[in-house]
């Protein structure tokens, strides 16, 4: 845990190292920098940065189905399969839904690791009852569904190879949703100790199953580009987190520090960031934009 | 007589009407000459008319001008003097930021975001030579021994290997240096709340070289200790540049260092000299290791300042 604040902390520092670097620099560096009243008079004096902008947006409704993948799970990697509906009330300001099935997933390497040469001893029996059923044991994101605000700071356009241009918007999400999460069932050492087939018991607890709905925020940031007025291409980061027990172990020691407390309960899950990537096709409708002045 | 001057009273008429002002012949021309030298009948805007923000693609420039103006209100309520900013247009937009003929220096902090059992960070340096406006050849190092907190164990591995008996191997990384080509395929620009406008770019990455690496003991730690070794690395990655200015930028990219990495032997010989022995201390073969990375730093170009060449 320490280790992450520190992390975060160095990084925290560095960014503001680099902010307050790049901001005297340039200030530095920058001729026409004056504590002076800056007044355009050239032809474009007077007029808006950009003309007959297409409103892409606007007054619309954009549906997006998608497909994506966690990031840095290190125990079972979820594909995400969902759409995504917004109503835009101006052309950076919309209103959502969006939801995913998350059922689909496969192991990483770790996990095949763990099946092929976890170590099964006294003390961490209720951890892993069997190397063998490690799998039946792991925390699982069946969905989501979330309701979100969306906006959009940049809009602008690109040129590919310099002969494609498309344009394109870059937006930030954020809202609050609800998560359908798979865990391993409550288990205890005391309660295996006192069953007639304490062997039986361990190994039935490895795949007991309990569903558990979290209340979980989203946030994220996504990047669109525009083929034509009512479809486009949506690339998107986002971050689900919430605490969980993502391998079904007993991880927290008792009041007293003790470790392990022969449980696993809620105790044993820790806050994770549970981010994504998903890529989407978009579709506006009406099929037709809005030009500005 | 009378009918022939009100003829000549019409015509002149007429071709006064005709002559263009001094603002219309500001527009007209566009030469250097007229934007170096602020027309001599602008009225500056009335405050019941204030001009709709207008972004110069420089967000620094934009953010102090805004900052100054208003800052600098009493300043125009007495009458003074007001700096004026001559744009000035062109038929076809030229590239804000031109890269040829100009070299690329890019310090960066560097994250490695794929290895579960550890975190490992580094300060890099980018060095590249924009031999045209898209393609350039270059070198940069990334320097991983930043000290104890370089390459910790993550809360992943701890569990893990508590919760499962299952050792991992660990391996920490000293340092990488590597040749690269870079272009570009993508550039464009945002506007920023339909206000600032600013450029930026996406360039593709790859290059060839070394990294710098040895195993941690972690099975076999009252005996095993490593020294470091060079393996070969290939890396690929895609990143984006935003400009601050036409010298300075913002850099984010992502990369995939991929080296061939030698990992610690899991096996302990029962035999003590067999055990002493560092032959037996490594893994049999070479490991693909891939340290996907993502780096953020600044971009200055060198020259800071460049000549548009346009076509006769």
């Amino acid at each position: 845990m320490n280790t992450t604040k520190q992390r975060t902390r160095s990084v925290l520092i560095l960014a503001a190292l680099s902010l307050f670097g790049t901001v005297l620099a340039d200030l530095a560096f920058t001729q026409t920098a004056s504590a002076q009243d800056v007044a355009v008079s050239g032809p474009l004096a007077g007029q808006p940065p950009v003309r007959n902008l297409r409103l892409y947006r606007r007054h619309r409704l954009s549906i997006s189905p998608f497909a994506g993948f966690t990031l840095q799970e290190p125990y079972r990697r979820s594909l995400f399969l969902g759409a995504h509906a917004d109503f835009h009330v101006t052309d950076w300001l919309g209103f959502g839904v969006w939801g995913a099935y998350a059922g689909v997933g496969f192991d990483t390497a770790l996990t095949d690791a763990i099946v092929q040469q976890g170590v099964v001893t006294g003390r961490n029996r209720l951890s892993l009852p069997s190397r063998a059923g490690f799998r039946n044991q792991l925390g699982v994101i069946n969905g989501a569904v979330a309701a979100q605000v969306t906006l959009v700071p940049l809009r602008g356009k690109v040129a590919l190879f310099q002969r494609v241009f498309l344009d394109t918007d870059l937006y930030l999400f954020g809202g609050a949703g609800v998560v359908f999460v798979d865990e391993r069932a409550n288990a205890s050492d005391a309660t295996c100790a006192a069953a007639a087939d304490t062997n039986g018991c361990y190994l039935a607890s490895q795949s007991a199953r309990s569903t558990r709905t979290i209340l979980a925020p989203t946030f994220g940031v996504g990047f669109n580009a525009y083929f034509t007025e009512w479809m486009g291409l949506s690339v998107e980061w986002r971050a689900l987190p919430f605490s969980w027990n993502r391998t079904g172990t007993d991880e927290s020691g008792d009041p007293a520090g003790n470790f392990p407390d022969g449980r696993v309960d809620s105790h044993d899950r820790f806050f994770q960031l549970n981010h994504m990537f998903t890529f989407g096709l978009t579709f506006y409708l009406p099929g037709h934009t809005h030009t500005s002045d | 007589m009378m009918k022939s001057w009100s003829w000549l009273w019409i015509a002149c008429s007429v071709a006064l009407c005709a002559l263009p002002t001094g603002r219309a012949v500001a527009q007209m021309e566009f030469s250097l000459d007229e934007t170096d030298t602020p027309p001599a009948e602008e009225t500056p805007p009335t405050e019941e008319t204030p001009p709709p923000p207008t972004g110069s693609g420089d967000i620094f420039n934009d953010i102090v001008s805004d900052v100054a103006s208003d800052q600098q209100d009493e300043t125009l309520d007495t009458g003074e003097a007001r700096d004026e900013q001559v744009e000035e247009v062109f038929a076809i937009q030229r590239v804000y930021a031109l890269r040829r003929h100009r070299l690329e220096l890019s310090p960066s902090y560097a994250i490695n975001l794929n290895d579960p059992y550890q975190g490992h960070t580094g300060v890099g340096l980018g060095l590249n030579y924009w031999f045209t406006n898209v393609l350039a050849i270059g070198a940069n190092a990334i320097w991983y021994d930043l000290g104890g907190s370089s390459a910790e164990e993550s809360n992943t591995s701890f569990f893990t290997r508590r919760s499962t008996r299952l050792g991992i191997p660990l391996n920490e990384w000293q340092a990488g240096a590597w040749l690269n080509f870079t272009y570009v395929p993508i550039y464009g620009k945002f506007a920023a709340f339909n206000r600032f406008i600013f450029e930026w770019d996406t360039y593709i990455v790859g290059g060839v070289g070394m990294m710098r690496t040895r195993p941690i003991p972690v099975f076999d730690p009252s005996v095993r200790n490593f020294d470091w070794g060079t393996r070969v690395s290939f890396n690929a990655g895609l990143g984006i540049r935003v400009f601050l200015s036409r010298w300075l930028a913002i850099n984010v990219e992502f990369r995939d260092y991929i080296f061939l990495e030698r990992y610690e032997n899991t096996r302990i010989p029962v035999d003590v000299s067999e055990r002493a022995n560092p032959g037996n201390w490594l893994a049999n073969g070479s490991s693909v290791t891939h340290n996907a990375s993502i780096s953020v730093g600044f971009t200055v170009f060198i020259p800071p300042s460049f000549t548009y060449h346009q076509p006769k």
